[in-house]
């Protein structure tokens, strides 16, 4: 048992976690974020992605202490006082969801690309999203959606 | 609001969807997302064996780990088997196994790791037993039987053409379907050319990316609270109860998102064995497969081995196909709701063939059991056909795409399997895929293009139900019985009701709310459900403005047949006019709202109404390595009226990747142990977006019935 001292969508969290403790069990069961998804359990489908410190990560294969002194960011912290960011617009407008259980996941990668590269190539867009697996859309509404969102953003 | 029916701003327009804003912050509560207090984490011990005998359990070591409420074994569940259609299915193996994965022993405890720790004390002694999971093995007269005794059959309806024969004296055989149309001996015997291939396609997974998951509560008082992962909750109610003895009354499915389903999720899977989880336990118990699980004991595609015969005549017109399926059902049969594999009906569906003999075996093996996935049967068929049409025009040295168009089903023939159809688009489909990809156009090297084509009629079977209500803010709620599992199901309906009852789209709620809070639907399946609810809708549509039109003679001192609807949405009657919003009102001051009323579809019989798809690939391959990529296809359809571009294209789109999947990276790999050995998401590929293909999506607007 650990205490972890991070800050989840811009709120300071301290908590006590076995050191065997999942990041996504922790946000999940403790933090009650169910906004995350866990699916292959593997790291392979990126459900689970959140950012930690900006980056992202498969929370399915972080352990929850790694956590300490980072900043977390998941799908719950996307919304600004109910404002919805240009990517979550952009994904409804687009239709890069059908099923929705990817889509959190997918928008976190998203943001995460997106900063990096505000206005990405198609090419980065794939390279960036390849680990996130959707089974409804066939990917092609997914990257409509972010590029909707990039030119949404530019300045 | 008009009287008649007008086309909406609302159908046909792109709009958003219903579900997005849960769907995109997270809020989108799915089975896996219900958290109960005193919830336990229920886990099961799956055979290492495909076939075995169990000798002995023994579970006191695993009794003694901190936090184990229950641990169940086939001697706490005798005498429950349960399936849709075979009931052939055990909660727990009962004194057998048969395929590896099958679930022998069960846990609830307090965390998923107290569990897991207690399974892995069980000890289970085996007595290996012969096995089989080749289908052409466990044809043979000296096969291994995976079932000593055919398990109790209900509701082996065949909606379709056909003879039926379930469990027939053959080796493991679930069900046999013969049919035949015109006089094929005869046709053969006439042929100038005669082809025979037999192509062998393997099973895939649905590839859902949320995996099975239930949770259940039971009540001392015997209610018992579900939520799971199933795409038609009133069915899997009904079949709960069943499973369980119980009353259907007694168990409520409640809301829950679905995340995937592709026909995997139309089962009971783990809720039996939750539920006595629960009832031993005394506690809430929650099951969620993971991934392992999923890829190697869950109900994945039918493989199937198909020998396709073709005569023709000296034009290379089809006279006549033969065509003998044997899909592997796998360990039991009770994933499938229907007898046979309906594929069949589609067989050779976009081509005139005036003389056909179809034989369709169900078969058992001791593999995974199969299931239901996206038009069950139809892609395996469509593979062996459009591949055997290849061979054939490749033989003949005719051109793949003029070939197909020359013997292309036209209006007024009848379908392979003898069924009239009308509105027969085909060759239009087909020529506007060749204009599109420019068929004639010069290959670059190391290119290879191909064509195939598919026909599949909208589904017209099983009820529909809403239940529609007005209230005095004139707002609409429209209660359906199903949860919206990604195709976007509510929008479309508030999309039609909104087309029906001219309001705006935001004035319309569409809700599931429980089993116990809605009305009858059969769910997602074979293309039915706008088809059959849109019906639904105009019912109950009728009958809120029969009850609007009483209403409004009422405030405005007329008779009914006064009463009428104008354009600019007023409602008048004898030079007096109403809004609906004022009627409404008024109505809910005079203790008259909400106005409640059900619309009910019964469809009769199949459609005569179906639809063609032409998709084009232009593949290019690697000389060195050997590997392939699809560089770049077009998809042409028929339709009827788009109801929503954004979710009728998602539907082109993502099932056009499914099938790139399944032909190109995905594929159940089986041991010689018959154990899935492609058992990681890892070791089973679905495509990524790096994968997918250039596409371009043609739609040809062509009048339909529907």
């Amino acid at each position: 048992m650990r205490t972890v001292h991070t800050t989840v969508n811009g709120q300071r969290v301290v908590a006590d976690v076995p050191d065997n403790t999942l990041l996504v069990d922790f946000l999940r069961s403790q933090l009650e974020l169910t906004g995350t998804k866990e699916s292959c359990g593997v790291g392979v489908c990126g459900a689970c992605s959140v950012l930690l410190d900006g980056k992202p990560v498969s929370s399915c294969l972080t352990l929850a202490v790694f956590a300490d002194g980072c900043t977390i960011e998941t799908i719950e912290g996307m919304a600004d006082d109910n404002k919805l960011h240009p990517l979550q617009e952009a994904f409804i407008r687009c239709g890069g969801f059908q099923c929705g259980i990817c889509t959190p996941g997918q928008i976190m990668m998203a943001k995460a690309l997106l900063e990096q590269h505000p206005r990405p190539t198609r090419m980065q867009i794939k390279q960036w999203m390849m680990g996130n697996l959707c089974r409804c859309t066939g990917y092609y509404k997914i990257i409509e959606s972010i590029e909707s969102a990039a030119e949404g953003t530019k300045s | 609001m008009t009287a008649q029916t007008q086309p909406s701003e609302f159908v046909g327009k792109a709009v958003e969807r219903l579900d997005g804003p849960d769907k995109v912050t997270g809020r989108a509560r799915y089975t896996a997302d219900v958290f109960l207090p005193g919830m336990l984490i229920g886990r099961c011990l799956r055979s290492p064996y495909a076939s075995a005998r169990i000798v002995s359990i023994d579970t006191s070591k695993a009794k003694r780990v901190p936090g184990v409420f229950a641990i169940l074994t086939g001697a706490d569940v005798a005498g429950y088997r349960y399936g849709r259609v075979c009931r052939d299915i055990p909660i727990l193996a009962q004194g057998v196994v048969r395929f590896v994965g099958e679930k022998v022993a069960a846990v609830a405890a307090e965390t998923a790791e107290a569990a897991d720790t207690a399974l892995s004390l069980i000890r289970v002694e085996y007595e290996e037993l012969p096995f089989v999971v080749d289908v052409h093995a466990a044809l043979r007269d000296d096969a291994h039987r995976v079932h000593d005794q055919p398990p109790k059959v209900v509701g082996a309806r065949l909606r379709n053409p056909g003879d039926l024969k379930m469990y027939p004296p053959l080796p493991n055989v679930i069900s046999q379907l013969t049919l035949r149309h015109g006089n094929p001996a005869e046709a053969f015997a006439q042929a100038d050319h005669q082809f025979q291939h037999t192509f062998n396609i393997p099973s895939v997974h649905q590839g859902y990316i949320e995996p099975h998951s239930c949770l259940i509560a039971a009540s001392d008082d015997g209610d018992v609270d579900v939520w799971m992962s199933n795409k038609a909750p009133h069915g899997a109610r009904a079949a709960l109860a069943e499973a369980l003895s119980i009353p259907k009354e007694k168990i409520t499915l409640n809301p829950v998102f679905i995340g995937g389903d592709f026909g995997g999720k139309g089962g009971l899977m783990d809720a039996p064995l939750c539920y006595h989880l629960a009832l031993h336990a005394r506690r809430p118990v929650k099951m969620v497969m993971n991934s392992f699980e999923e890829l190697t004991a869950a109900n994945p595609r039918h493989a199937a081995s198909i020998t396709l015969t073709t005569a023709l005549d000296r034009n290379a017109r089809i006279l006549a196909m033969k065509a003998r399926m044997i899909f592997n059902s796998g360990a039991y049969a009770g994933f499938c709701p229907v007898p046979t594999i309906h594929g069949y009906t589609a067989f050779a569906g976009p081509y005139k063939v005036p003389n056909c003999d179809l034989e369709v075996l169900r078969v058992y093996t001791n593999a995974v059991p199969a299931g239901h996935m996206r038009s069950p049967g139809g892609p395996q068929i469509t593979f062996a056909v459009e591949s055997h049409l290849d061979m054939i025009a490749r033989d003949l040295q005719l051109d793949p795409c003029r070939f197909r168009r020359d013997n292309a089903i036209a209006e007024g023939d009848l379908s392979p399997i003898g069924e009239r159809r009308q509105f027969l688009h085909c060759r239009a489909v087909i020529d506007a895929a060749i204009r599109e990809f420019g068929w004639d156009r010069p290959k670059g090297a190391d290119v290879g293009r191909g064509i195939a084509l598919y026909e599949y009629p909208p589904g017209t079977f099983d009820d529909s139900n809403v239940v529609m209500s007005i209230d005095g803010a004139a707002k609409v709620d429209v209660a359906v019985g199903a949860p919206d599992t990604g195709t976007g199901f509510h929008t479309i309906v508030a999309q039609l009701t909104a087309g029906e009852l001219q309001l705006p789209l935001n004035d319309i709620r569409v809700a599931f709310r429980d089993t116990g809070a809605s009305p009858f639907e059969r769910g997602p399946s074979g293309s039915r459900l706008t088809t059959t609810i849109q019906q639904a809708i105009k019912a109950a549509v009728d009958a809120i403005k029969t009850a609007l039109t009483t209403l409004a003679a009422e405030r405005l001192g007329a008779r009914e047949g006064d009463v009428r609807y104008r354009p600019d949405g007023l409602i008048e009657a004898r030079g007096k006019s109403i809004d609906l919003k004022a009627l409404m009102a008024w109505a809910e001051a005079a203790g008259k709202a909400p106005v409640v009323r059900h619309g009910k579809n019964t469809p009769t019989g199949r459609s005569d109404v179906t639809c063609f798809a032409a998709q084009i690939a232009e593949v290019g391959v690697d000389r060195e390595t050997g590997q392939i990529r699809v560089n770049f296809m077009v998809t042409a359809h028929d339709v009827g009226q788009v109801i929503n571009p954004i979710t009728h294209q998602g539907q082109i789109e993502g099932g056009l990747v499914q099938a790139f999947g399944q032909t190109v990276c995905e594929r159940l790999h089986f041991g010689d142990d018959g154990a899935v050995i492609s058992a990681t998401l890892g070791d089973y590929k679905l495509p990524t977006v790096m994968d997918i293909p250039d596409l371009t999506t043609i739609l040809l607007p062509v009048p339909t019935a529907i």
